[in-house]
């Protein structure tokens, strides 16, 4: 049995002592898997280092009943000088094993091959990942600690640790964290959640995993890259990186993941949707949310997500069939084509539906763009620009008492609305987000706003429009 | 099974002996490799220190204070710098290094400088060795008049080199400027550490300034040892050993204090 009594751990920065962890108590006996949640820098992983005993607590107890691994990361541990056989004979001296026989195994399981007697420091990351994976299976513990394995190798490799770590040896401890709840979830038989440093422990996933989003939710939101692109592809690049980094986003979208693979499409849907109202440019979920769509039979919305992934730049050649399948489920009439993005100028790509909710808030004041509309501008050929040209001129004029709304909706269906559009629609006409603001505060008109910070640069606009906003 | 909690003493020495034997054979590769003479190095480049010095003082003619030859001079002067002086040369940033091994909770501070120091020793002594011998077939000098005393004054140089090699080491984790200084320090101290000089050449007010320094003791001990009737040798073993001890614990407390403040990475 492992006994964690009231430990706590303090760092030493810059501007004094921080506490990392507080009062943390807990116990690990013999078969139990521990999973343990928490959000980037919460301190899963300097739990892991305590238990293992590589890091002393500042106050606090740790019992090691039972033998105890080092905390199986990947890559780590290694002299990188040194080939992989010298470093398997480290570790085989260093816990009085056979090295010989802890070698024939490493060769075996890493397949490594001749590599194996190169440095480490030649090896790629997914090499390195393999040989220490296989060193930590050489010596055997009654208690695994586990740091993220799950982001590791290619997938026939992931299996084979899977088959190690949890079929042979499923009978020992074990202690895993992760961000990825799903991991956690399929491997372990207790949770618990790590917040502001304390630990929580649940019996049940599904209520750990509540809290986990809970707290998800209270966090900072992160906030989108604000250089002023020209490009739009390389803004959409940018845009899905800071996505990722996310974990609100990244827990949201594998929730709707794992609720995709059990054909709960309607969980899964509203996963996707409320994802995509956080970050609506990581494009391949708009896929997703295509798929799952389908699967209901909204053909009208899945053919919106569709056709905005390719004007986001999912590759047309693989969406095509599913767009036909969903315009034309009887296969009767041409399909017409997905518009793509040819790497130009903003103005000038095809829109997508965020796009499009974006721009008829700003000319119109539309909180919610219905689903034939936003379908009938998607398949209509034009660019951003031509269809903010229509939209101005469909409306008249934009009235100059228009008040912009607050949240929109920047996907179809129920997802959440978006607070931020005014920084997409800043980014969609090149326009600096503080000066429209600024402009917007001081009562301007919203074209003559987004003008005066510098937006719509180069746009071909009504003409009436641009007299407008000259006067202004 | 790797072994679990409140181990006995046989088992923690065996536990010991372990990683202090994987570390040393770590350090020798990674230091030494398997390229040309591999980890013949550990004594040949000492040697060829000790040689370098003693064919450009010979040469030089330099001036030492007695009638001893030049050689002898030279290869007990050098060596027993060498043998205090490289030790924390190694230790200084020895953890920064290392820290992916403080994962393995066997595995402690002072292994890793405990293996950095026999290293050293190891090569210091083989190479001091090596040199008497073959100076002394080669007849440029004589063999140890006494030959427990040199061993002892050489022993008790080390303790002093390795006390000072981990008290320093575990410094510089915490404050980089025990590595600043250590460098200017070691030189300017290998002229003021017996190596170029006897102390019995120097005024009474220089004697007594220099033999502040433990390490003069240990160089005076180790020519007295060697060449005892010739040389007019003045060292009190008891304020080396005095020193050292002083020193050991102010290694250990250090070495204590910085494993609380370590974080493996």
């Amino acid at each position: 049995m492992i006994t964690v009594d009231r430990v706590s751990k303090d760092y030493r920065t810059r501007t004094g002592p921080k506490r990392v962890l507080d009062n943390v108590s807990f116990t690990l006996v013999q078969g139990e898997r521990l999973g343990v949640l928490g959000r980037n820098g919460a301190g899963k992983s300097t739990l892991i280092r305590l238990v293992s005993g590589a890091e002393r607590p500042t106050s606090g107890r740790i019992t090691r009943g039972m033998s105890v691994s080092w905390p199986l990361a990947f890559g780590g541990a290694f002299q990188s000088q040194l080939t992989g056989v010298d470093n398997v004979r480290f570790i085989s001296r260093l816990y009085g094993q056979d090295p010989d026989h802890n070698l024939a195994f490493v060769e075996e399981f890493s397949e490594l091959g001749q590599y194996l007697r190169e440095p480490v420091m030649n090896y790629s990351s997914g090499m390195r990942a393999r040989l220490a994976f296989a060193i930590s299976m050489i010596i055997e513990f009654d208690c695994f600690l586990i740091d993220e394995i799950a982001a590791v190798g290619d997938a026939r490799f992931h299996e084979r640790c899977n088959y190690e770590l949890f079929d042979k040896r499923g009978d020992r401890a074990m202690m895993i964290i992760s961000h990825d709840p799903g991991y956690l979830r399929d491997h372990c038989n207790r949770w618990a959640l790590l917040d502001a440093g304390q630990l929580t422990p649940f019996d049940d996933f599904e209520a750990a995993h509540d809290h986990f989003l809970a707290q998800m939710r209270v966090g900072e939101t992160v906030r989108a890259a604000a250089q002023p692109f020209s490009r739009r592809m390389a803004a959409i690049d940018s845009l899905r990186r800071v996505a990722h980094e996310d974990e609100h986003f990244m827990a949201l979208v594998r929730q709707a993941d794992a609720a995709r693979d059990q054909h709960d499409w309607a969980a899964a849907e509203a996963g996707y949707a409320a994802a995509l109202s956080l970050h609506p440019y990581e494009r391949s979920y708009w896929v997703q949310l295509g798929h799952v769509t389908r699967e209901q039979g909204r053909r009208v919305r899945a053919e919106i997500a569709y056709r905005t992934a390719c004007a986001f730049g999912e590759p047309v050649r693989l969406l095509a069939p599913f767009i036909a399948a969903v315009e034309h489920p009887d296969s009767a009439g041409p399909p017409t084509a997905a518009a793509t993005p040819d790497g130009g100028e903003t103005r000038r790509q095809p829109p997508g539906y965020p796009d499009l909710a974006v721009l008829s808030a700003f000319a119109g004041g539309t909180e919610r763009l219905s689903d034939d509309a936003a379908l009938s501008l998607l398949r209509r050929p034009g660019a951003i620009e031509d269809v903010l040209a229509r939209m101005l001129e469909d409306e008249g004029m934009q009235a100059p008492e228009i008040t912009l709304p607050d949240s929109i909706a920047i996907v179809p269906g129920d997802a959440p609305f978006r607070r931020e559009w005014l920084e997409d629609l800043a980014r969609l006409a090149g326009a600096r987000q503080e000066g429209l603001e600024a402009a917007l505060s001081l009562g301007d008109a919203p074209l003559a706003a987004l003008r005066r910070a510098g937006g719509l640069e180069g746009w071909a606009l009504p003409a009436s429009h641009a007299m407008e906003a000259a006067r202004a | 099974m790797a072994s679990a909690s409140q181990p006995s003493l046989i088992a923690s020495l065996k536990v010991q002996r372990r990683v202090l034997a994987a570390l040393l054979v770590r350090e020798l590769l990674t230091r030494y490799g398997r390229h040309n003479i591999g980890f013949l190095w550990l004594f040949v480049e000492p040697m060829i220190f000790t040689l370098g010095v003693t064919a450009l003082w010979t040469a030089t003619k330099s001036v030492h204070g007695s009638d001893l030859p030049i050689v002898a001079f030279a290869l007990t002067g050098y060596s027993s710098v060498l043998l205090w002086r490289n030790m924390p040369g190694r230790c200084i940033g020895a953890l920064m290094g290392n820290l992916a091994l403080m994962y393995h909770r066997n595995i402690r501070a002072l292994d890793i400088y405990a293996a950095r120091i026999i290293i050293e020793f190891a090569g210091a002594t083989i190479s001091f060795f090596t040199l008497s011998l073959v100076f002394i077939l080669g007849g440029w000098i004589s063999p140890p008049e006494d030959f427990l005393t040199v061993a002892a004054a050489w022993l008790l140089t080390a303790w002093f080199g390795a006390a000072l090699a981990i008290t320093l080491g575990a410094l510089s984790h915490e404050y980089e400027l025990v590595d600043k200084l250590w460098h200017p320090a070691s030189y300017l101290l290998f002229p003021l550490s017996g190596a170029a000089f006897l102390v019995s050449a120097l005024p009474p007010l220089g004697r007594e300034i220099v033999l502040y320094i433990p390490v003069v003791h240990g160089v005076e001990m180790v020519r007295d040892g060697y060449f005892g009737t010739k040389v007019e040798a003045i060292y009190d073993p008891g304020y080396l050993i005095t020193c050292s001890l002083v020193l050991t614990v102010v290694a250990l407390i250090a070495t204590r204090w910085v494993e609380k403040r370590l974080t493996p990475q």
